[in-house]
């Protein structure tokens, strides 16, 4: 065995410096190497599950969006409906209030005329009466004046 | 200056500070270290959160093999855990085996007592290099099992007196978990080793195009073994985190 180690120049000392080599190698790679680079992997990870998530709620909000636009565009319509037929009542009101009143002028005018009209007629008739008694007088002393 | 092939066992001693023998296969895991400290360092600093090319390249590479480890182990925890050990067994050894193909390694030394010396050697052509990293996956699966299942469940699994037959069973396991010691570090050595003569052999007799391939095909082997180490930790992890009854 002695040896045997000894053809292989195995030698205590050099056992121990290349497996103190190593463990410096080891400490060193961890320390400056599988450290920063698996730290690397993990926040990379965690950045691309964020984006992910981000990407998710972005599409979420979007679909969400969309919904809220079509439920204004909806109310909008419902509302200007509602002006409009609003709007139609009260011209209708209005063309209704319009016809009534004037009708009611029509007939105040209409009552107006025929009162006038047969206001008209009675001056007509006391004035004719006037003019026949005036000429029938004027008659009579014509005839008074001829005879005598 | 020389003729022939040489092929040496060991990593060769260029020279000791304080009576600590410093080999050149110790010279080339310093290099790897500083290389892959650096690496770490600056790559760890400049990450952002749009990776680069190089950024999404290693952030695949540590989610597939994470993906992976959580597969085999069946557990995300776990699988953090062990992380760090399994991708740094992996990276040493992968980058030296690649590393030892850049010219001058093995090539560039000096010439001591007729004697050639290289400045460097692949780490993972030296039996302390694989024999410690063995004895650290060897006591990190040991430690583990004992701490997962407990040392009374976990010693079950290798003293069983419930029966003969049991009890055989239990000694073949435990044999066969020492005997990991021994195939995890002559596993790496001698696969990396062996490419290496070949490529010698190669370059000796016919010195032109034929290593260029082979060469190819030793990078390739280099990153293999240092995937097989890897994976057998983390195999060897979830066999010791298994209970003793459906194990096996």
């Amino acid at each position: 065995m002695q040896q045997l180690l000894a053809a292989f120049g195995v030698d205590w000392q050099l056992l121990v410096a290349q497996a103190v080599n190593f463990g410096i190698v080891l400490v060193a790679l961890w320390h400056f190497l599988y450290k920063p680079v698996l730290a690397m992997l993990t926040k990379r990870q965690r950045v691309v599950a964020k984006g992910v998530e981000d990407a998710e709620e972005a599409g979420r909000m979007l679909a969400g969006a969309d919904t809220e636009v079509s439920k204004r565009v909806a109310a909008a319509d419902e509302q200007a409906d509602a002006i409009v037929s609003a709007a139609r009542e009260s011209a209708n009101m209005e063309k209704v209030r319009l016809l009534k009143e004037a009708e009611a002028r029509a007939a105040a005018v209409t009552k107006d005329a025929e009162v006038r009209a047969s206001e008209i007629a009675a001056r007509t008739r006391r004035e004719s009466e006037q003019e026949v008694a005036r000429l029938a007088i004027l008659a009579a002393e014509k005839i008074i004046r001829t005879k005598v | 200056m020389h003729s022939g092939i040489e092929v040496v066992l060991k990593a060769e001693q260029l020279g000791s500070v304080f009576g600590f023998p410093i080999t050149n296969s110790l010279i080339m895991a310093w290099i790897v270290m500083a290389l892959l400290i650096g690496f770490a360092y600056f790559f760890g600093r400049s990450l952002s959160l749009v990776p680069g090319r190089l950024q999404a390249g290693v952030e695949w590479a540590f989610e597939g093999s994470l993906v992976y480890m959580t597969e085999v182990l069946e557990s995300k925890a776990l699988a953090q855990r062990f992380f760090p050990l399994v991708a740094s067994i992996f990276l040493f050894i992968a980058v030296i085996n690649e590393v030892e193909f850049f010219p001058g390694v093995g090539s560039l030394g000096l010439v001591h007592s007729s004697e050639f010396l290289p400045f460097l050697r692949a780490s993972t052509t030296d039996l302390n290099f694989t024999l410690a990293l063995a004895l650290i996956a060897f006591f990190t699966i040991e430690v583990t099992g004992i701490t997962m299942l407990g040392i009374s469940t976990y010693a079950r699994k290798y003293v069983n007196l419930k029966s003969p037959i049991g009890f055989a069973v239990g000694l073949i396991e435990l044999v066969s978990n020492l005997g990991r010691l021994i195939s995890f570090s002559f596993r790496l050595f001698g696969n990396i080793f062996a490419g290496e003569v070949l490529i010698m052999v190669a370059s000796y007799f016919v010195p032109y195009i034929l290593p260029a391939p082979l060469m190819g095909f030793e990078m390739f082997i280099g990153l293999v073994q240092a995937l097989v180490f890897a994976m057998l930790t983390l195999f060897f992890i979830k066999l010791a985190i298994a209970e003793p009854e459906g194990a096996h």
